[in-house]
Order: structure tokens, then C-alpha cells, then sequence
């Protein structure tokens, strides 16, 4: 049994992530029509948007700390926004403004909030060592935190997830990795890609738990993730989690999905995480207009955030040149050794 | 016989993608310029609506004449892209 | 028949992309040990267009989709041309070059030579470069100068849809591992729209291009100016603002990197004296040193100045000032085009 308050706070979560692909989606066409130039308009290069998939996210976040690290790939805008990522400075950053997390350098596949304890990054299953590695920092300190890597089904193939299951598992590291299942590798669908259906028996052959979390059921996610954490938190090593999820858009938004047959895009259009939390809380008798509200609410913070975004000023030119270090050299330097040799004419 | 009425229409309509409600478009690419003898179902120009790109094939043999529609330029459904004259 | 017999007057002109396909589907054709692997290049036909329409044609057997597995597909590539075969794999984005480099850099590289030519590696590993859409730093690399270091492999970058084509069926052909580097800007892609320039007139029937001959592609007297991929037509472009000035520049087309025309480039500079060099990739320790240190050491008389235009060494920023402002552009070539002149 999950409890309503926690439920609720899923929901809101929910809701709000998919709110604002949706808006993203609106913002992002915005000058992109009739002639879709990838580079024109408010927010130019690619978006790969996650609505449909809101359960991944909201089930494991909801037991994660300020201080847990989460990694991400590059579809990344329901997990950060479940884990708690600033909407604002991450909007700004999605719209290539000075203000934005990075600065505007990164985009939205490459998005560093480290006070929310969220990376994401754009290289196929290349999240997965990093979190390794947070998982490593908390052990070495002795400190409970735990680090989550996400990563698509596509990426189970990749020898950097390989290599972290690995790892992880024979140093014993509070790591919970989280595969979304959404079948769609680009155009290539699962079953071409790999011989495994269910990615979670993978596990078994790293000596770690594995388990494989039925379509959009955000809250199977959380019974899953309180184990797999509960693990972690505990000095009890790594899971594997494996969860089924619809992806309701393209792989990237211009991507006419002409490989996808018609059954498959109606399927995920059926099954709607959001709509099964809704009957979750109805079951515990929260009312309608309640979720209205928390709908509501939801709406509008995107709304808010997204306007704020938009008022940011565009970086500077010149600011391309710096943060390369967080020490940059000065070149040629007068500076000598601090330590002196033994003298020659002693 | 001379004049236009010879001339067979490459028309947008014919290479629209089937799915799509979009009614306007774009010319992504011509593939040959005027005065180029192409053939029936050659790919003569590529066109984009929403994000699919279809190409636009030749309606007949012939010469392609009087392109309507350059590179670039927007188009809607009901567009003559360019002009065949058969032969 | 009169129908063969007639003359075009005007030629049929291809996109870069489908210079590169005819060029591919015309060589599996004759061979059928030459196929095609990579992510996404099957149904989808190439998320750059470089396998439109191969599918239909040659079927999955030989136009593979191939799991998220740089380093097992691109290996089995190498393996398959030990046995013999031609494949021709692909990596989707040359910066995901990194989760693979032992595979391309020890292995494709160096098995020829580490077995002192008992074992060859004719096989193609091709790659989509380049930025100027706001796809940052880890989408928009074009790293020429990473894979043009390293011994062991010929590398191709092509300009044009007939320098494509011809540059094709050479590196297929080729018994050594050619590693061909297509500008995704230049491919004639609906939503990432190309320059004036990259589509040209195509021959219908297969033509090669040699490996290590510049092309001249604009002559002129008082400036040579050396390039490859999208920044060729940014410094046409620029040429053509130039010109207006009375000021004439050389457009010399790189075309290959491995092996490098350095001839051609030193008689350009006997003629001119000044060098302008204009490159993609970041600037330090890399091709425009390169063409500099080449004319230097063979011509060193001749050039009495030298600039060169690269991206700076920043990663890829995402913001569109930003990128603007590392990635050069015609009027970036044109002031270094004036400064050498004015030198």
C-alpha cells in the first residue's frame, strides 16, 4: 500500500512533467513551420520529449534526498523535474538563455543541477559509470546516499552499462540502475536489438537483484524502487530495475516515426500512467476537484516557468570562452617551481 | 500543336504523403532545371510536409519546363510545382 | 534510339546524400560481400539520409540495424574485412567515436601493420560531422583531425554531391580502411537545410575520385584559401564578397585528408604567398597546423603570411550566440582573407 501523501506528491510530479513536454512540444514547433529547420525558432537543435514515461520517474525519485544522485540520458525532462531540478533555470537553460543551469552551453540533453543532485548527459548509457562513481563517493565517506542511472532499453546493449552493473556489484556500491523500457530504440524496436526480452534478468549475470515492472504503473515503480533504494541505503549493493513505459511522441521531435505501426502509437495512447495515479487516489477517496487542483497548479508553474524562461537574456557571444576550467591558464607563466633545486656553484 | 495544353502539371497533390492533414509544405530540393528531358516516375523534386519528405516524381515523359515553385519556397496541396511538356 | 542517343542539356543534380547512396547501392550491387551497418540505417533509411532507399533494395541481411554497440559492430566490421568482406559501417554521429576507439584507432588502424601486411582491412567506416544546429558539444564535432593523426587509416571528406559519389565507390573499393566523414549539413536533409553548392550535377554511370587530390574549386591570384566540408562553400561565399573588393581568392577543396595533396596547395601558395586555412575542428594541434607546417617545410619561401580560422578549443556550446560566435562563418573567412591580403 503507498500512502496518499505520497501518491499525491507522484501525481503532482506527474503531471507536471507531462504538462511540460507538452508545452515544450508547442514551443518548440514555434518557427519550425512549414519548413521544419531544426535550428529555428525558440528553442533550436533537438528535444527529445518523455511524456508517456512520467512512472519511471516519479516511482523511483519519490524515495530519493536532495543529496542522492540521479544521472540521466537524453531524454531527461521527467526524471529531473521529479527529482526536484530548479524548472525555472531549467527552462532557461532548454531556451539557450544566460541564466539557464549551464549557462546556456548544455541544452537540454545536457542539464547539471548539482544542488538537486541531477546530470544528464547525451552519449548512450555514458551516465552509467558517473553514477557508479557517486555511488563510490558515498561509500568511501560512509555516507548513506544512494545514486540512480537511468537509461533506455537501447543502452542495455552499450558496454558502459555493462561495465557498471559490473562494477557496482563487485565493490558493493548503492547503485540503482533503472532501464525505461519503451521498446523504440530510434526506429528500432526491442526485439531487433536484443535476444532478452525482460532487460532485468540481466542482473542475475552481475550477481544483483533484477527487477521487471509492468507498463505505467507508477506505483509497482515505487514498491520496486523502495527495495532497490532500501537496498542501497542499507550497504546492501546495487538492483536492477527494469521499467515498461510508453513513449506517446517521436524519438525526437521531427522524427515522423514512419517505422512505428499505428497499433503501437494508439497502445500508448491508452495506457496512461497519469490517468492510473488518478484512480489510485480516487480509490482513497481524494476528490476530483482535488486532482483538478494539483492539475491546475501543475499547469500553471510550467506556465510560470516557461514565461520566465522566455524573459531571460541570450548569452553573450564571448561567454563561449569561458568555463572550459574552473581555473583557466594563463598561458605563458612567470611563476616559477615552488621547489628549488640544489645550486650548481655551491 | 504547340501552347500549354500539351503540358502535363507536376502537382503537389500527386507525391502528398497520405497521412498527413498538413495542407501546406515545402520545396526542399530540385533534383534538374529547366530544359532537362526526364522520365516517367523519375524523381524530379523533393518535398517536405511536417517533418516527412517525399520525392515528386516526373508525370510523363518529356521536358521539364517552367518550374513554378523554386527551392525553399512554401507550398500548399493544391500547387502546380513545374510543367512537363510530353515528348 | 533516339531517346538514348539525345544529349541532356541539362543534367540531372543530386542532393549529397543521394550521390553517396547511388554510390553505395551501385557498389553492392557488383559485390556482394559490400554491405551496410549501423544504427537506425534500415527502416529509417540513416538519421543523416546516408542508406535512403537501400533497404528496399538490398534487403536486412545486408542493410543491418545493429544494437547501441559501437564497439562490437564496428569490431565485427573489422573482423568481417580481415575474412575478406567490404562492410561499410557507420557511426552516427562521429563524436559517439569515443565509446569505440579501440576498435577503430588499434585495431581498423593498426592490423594491417602490426601483421606487416599479411592481414588488410578493406572496409569503410562512415560518420556524420558537424555542427551549426545547436546540437552542443557532444553532437556537433567534426574531430578531422583526430582520425587524420592517427597512422593507419585514409581519410575522406567530401564537398560536393559529385566529389561524394566519386570519393564513394574509391573507398569502397579501397583496400585499406577509409574513414569517410559526411558534413550533415551538406547531405540535402529537409529539416537542416544546406548552402547553395553541395548539389551538383551527378553522373549516372560510377566514376571514382583518387584519395589525395585537392580540388581546386575557385582560382584565383592573391589568396589561397585551403578547406574541406561545409566551410568549402562558407569561403566561396566568402570569395564572392571578396571579389566585389577586387581582392581574388583561391578556393582549394582538401577532399581527402589522408593522404594530403600538399602539391597542390604549395603551387597555390608559390602563386599567392598567402595562406588563409579554415577548419571546423578545434584549432590547436590540428589540420590547420597541419596544412601550415606541410607548406612550411616544403615551401617556406613562398609564404610571406599565414591565418588560419578553426574553432576555438571550447566544446560545442548549445546557445545559438554562442555557437555563432566558435563556429566560422563566410564573414569570419573574409576577414582573415583581408588580413592575409593586407599583411
Amino acid at each position: 500500500m503507498v500512502a496518499v501523501s505520497e501518491l499525491r506528491e507522484m501525481f503532482e510530479d506527474a503531471v507536471t512533467a507531462r504538462y511540460y513536454e507538452e508545452r515544450l512540444q508547442e514551443e518548440y514547433l514555434e518557427g519550425k513551420q512549414p519548413a521544419f529547420d531544426i535550428s529555428a525558432g525558440p528553442i533550436p537543435g533537438e528535444l527529445h520529449l518523455a511524456a508517456g514515461q512520467e512512472a519511471a520517474a516519479v516511482g523511483v525519485c519519490q524515495h530519493l534526498r536532495d543529496d542522492d544522485t540521479v544521472t540521466a540520458p537524453h531524454r531527461p525532462h521527467h526524471v529531473a523535474i521529479a527529482k526536484g531540478v530548479d524548472l525555472k533555470r531549467m527552462t532557461a537553460e532548454i531556451f539557450g538563455r544566460e541564466t539557464g543551469l549551464s549557462s546556456g552551453k548544455g541544452g537540454h540533453m545536457h542539464l547539471f543541477d548539482p544542488d538537486a543532485g541531477f546530470a544528464c548527459s547525451g552519449i548512450i548509457a555514458q551516465g552509467c559509470p558517473p553514477a557508479v562513481g557517486a555511488g563510490l563517493a558515498a561509500k568511501k565517506r560512509n555516507e548513506d546516499s544512494v545514486a540512480v542511472a537511468y537509461l533506455g532499453e537501447g543502452a542495455i546493449s552499450q558496454g558502459a552499462f555493462l561495465e557498471s552493473l559490473n562494477l557496482a556489484a563487485v565493490q558493493q556500491l548503492p547503485v540503482v540502475f533503472v532501464i525505461e523500457d519503451n521498446d523504440w530504440a530510434i526506429s528500432m524496436p526491442k526485439e531487433r536489438v536484443t535476444d532478452v526480452a525482460d532487460g532485468s534478468q540481466r542482473a542475475g549475470g552481475f550477481d544483483m537483484p533484477g527487477v521487471r515492472v509492468d507498463y505505467d504503473d507508477a506505483t509497482a515503480v515505487y514498491d520496486a524502487a523502495r527495495d532497490a533504494v532500501g537496498r542501497a541505503r542499507a550497504g546492501n549493493g546495487p538492483t536492477l530495475l527494469e521499467v515498461q513505459v510508453h513513449r506517446r511522441m517521436g524519438h525526437f521531435m521531427g522524427d515522423p516515426e514512419s517505422y512505428r505501426p499505428d497499433e503501437d502509437v494508439a497502445a500508448a495512447e491508452q495506457r496512461d500512467s497519469i490517468e492510473r495515479l488518478a484512480d489510485e487516489l480516487r480509490n482513497e477517496d481524494v476528490p476530483d476537484d482535488e486532482l483538478e487542483t494539483i492539475r491546475e497548479d501543475a499547469r500553471e508553474r510550467v506556465d510560470e516557468a516557461i514565461e520566465w524562461a522566455k524573459e531571460q537574456p541570450e548569452p553573450d557571444p564571448d561567454a563561449a570562452y569561458e568555463d572550459v576550467f574552473v581555473n583557466p591558464p594563463s598561458g605563458v607563466t612567470s611563476e616559477e617551481p615552488s621547489h628549488e633545486l640544489a645550486g650548481g656553484d655551491d | 500543336m504547340s501552347g500549354t495544353d500539351d503540358r502535363v502539371a507536376v502537382a503537389a497533390s500527386d507525391a502528398w504523403p497520405e497521412d498527413v492533414e498538413e495542407e501546406e509544405g515545402v520545396v526542399v530540393n530540385w533534383f534538374t532545371r529547366e530544359g532537362r528531358h526526364v522520365e516517367e516516375g523519375e524523381a524530379i523534386c523533393e518535398i517536405q510536409v511536417e517533418k516527412v519528405s517525399v520525392d515528386v516524381p516526373a508525370p510523363a515523359d518529356g521536358e521539364l519546363v517552367a518550374v513554378e515553385r523554386d527551392e525553399d519556397d512554401e507550398i500548399s496541396s493544391g500547387d502546380v510545382l513545374a510543367y512537363v511538356a510530353p515528348g | 534510339m533516339a531517346q538514348e542517343e539525345r544529349r541532356q542539356a541539362v543534367e540531372r543534380e543530386l542532393t549529397m546524400s543521394r550521390a553517396m547512396v547511388e554510390g553505395i547501392a551501385h557498389e553492392m550491387r557488383e559485390d556482394d560481400e559490400v554491405f551496410y551497418m549501423g544504427e537506425d540505417v534500415a527502416d529509417y533509411g540513416g538519421i543523416f539520409d546516408s542508406t535512403e532507399g537501400l533497404l528496399e533494395e538490398f534487403g536486412r541481411d545486408r542493410v543491418m540495424d545493429v544494437p547501441i554497440s559501437e564497439t562490437a559492430y564496428l569490431g565485427a566490421a573489422v573482423g568481417a574485412a580481415q575474412e575478406g568482406m567490404r562492410p561499410i559501417a557507420e557511426l552516427m554521429f562521429v563524436d559517439f567515436f569515443g565509446v569505440a576507439m579501440d576498435q577503430i584507432y588499434n585495431q581498423l588502424a593498426k592490423n594491417t601493420y602490426m601483421s606487416g601486411g599479411a592481414v588488410n582491412v578493406p572496409m569503410v567506416l562512415t560518420a556524420a560531422v558537424g555542427g551549426t544546429y545547436n546540437d552542443a558539444a557532444q553532437h556537433s564535432q567534426t574531430l578531422y583531425g583526430t582520425f587524420a593523426h592517427l597512422p593507419g587509416m585514409k581519410v575522406v571528406v567530401p564537398s560536393t554531391a559529385y566529389d561524394a559519389k566519386g570519393l564513394m565507390h574509391n573507398a569502397i573499393r579501397d583496400d585499406d580502411p577509409v574513414v569517410y566523414l559526411f558534413h550533415k549539413r551538406l547531405m540535402g536533409i529537409g529539416w537542416l537545410p544546406a548552402p547553395d553548392g553541395p548539389k551538383t550535377p551527378v553522373p549516372e554511370e560510377e566514376y571514382t575520385i583518387p584519395f589525395g587530390s585537392a580540388d581546386v574549386k575557385r582560382e584565383g591570384e592573391d589568396v589561397t584559401v585551403v578547406t574541406l566540408g561545409l566551410h568549402v562553400h562558407r569561403a566561396l561565399e566568402a570569395a564572392d564578397a571578396l571579389a566585389e573588393d577586387g581582392i581574388d581568392a583561391e578556393v582549394i577543396d582538401l577532399r581527402t585528408l589522408v593522404p594530403l595533396d600538399t602539391e597542390t596547395i604549395r603551387e597555390s601558395v608559390a602563386k599567392t604567398g598567402r595562406l588563409v586555412v579554415v577548419d571546423e575542428d578545434y584549432q590547436s594541434y590540428g589540420v590547420t597546423g597541419e596544412i601550415i607546417a606541410s607548406v612550411a617545410e616544403g615551401g617556406l619561401a613562398d609564404l610571406e603570411t599565414v591565418e588560419r580560422v578553426a574553432v576555438p578549443d571550447v566544446p560545442l556550446p548549445y546557445a545559438r550566440p554562442m555557437e555563432n560566435e566558435v563556429v566560422p562563418d563566410s564573414e569570419d573567412i573574409e576577414s582573415a582573407v583581408r588580413s592575409a591580403h593586407d599583411a
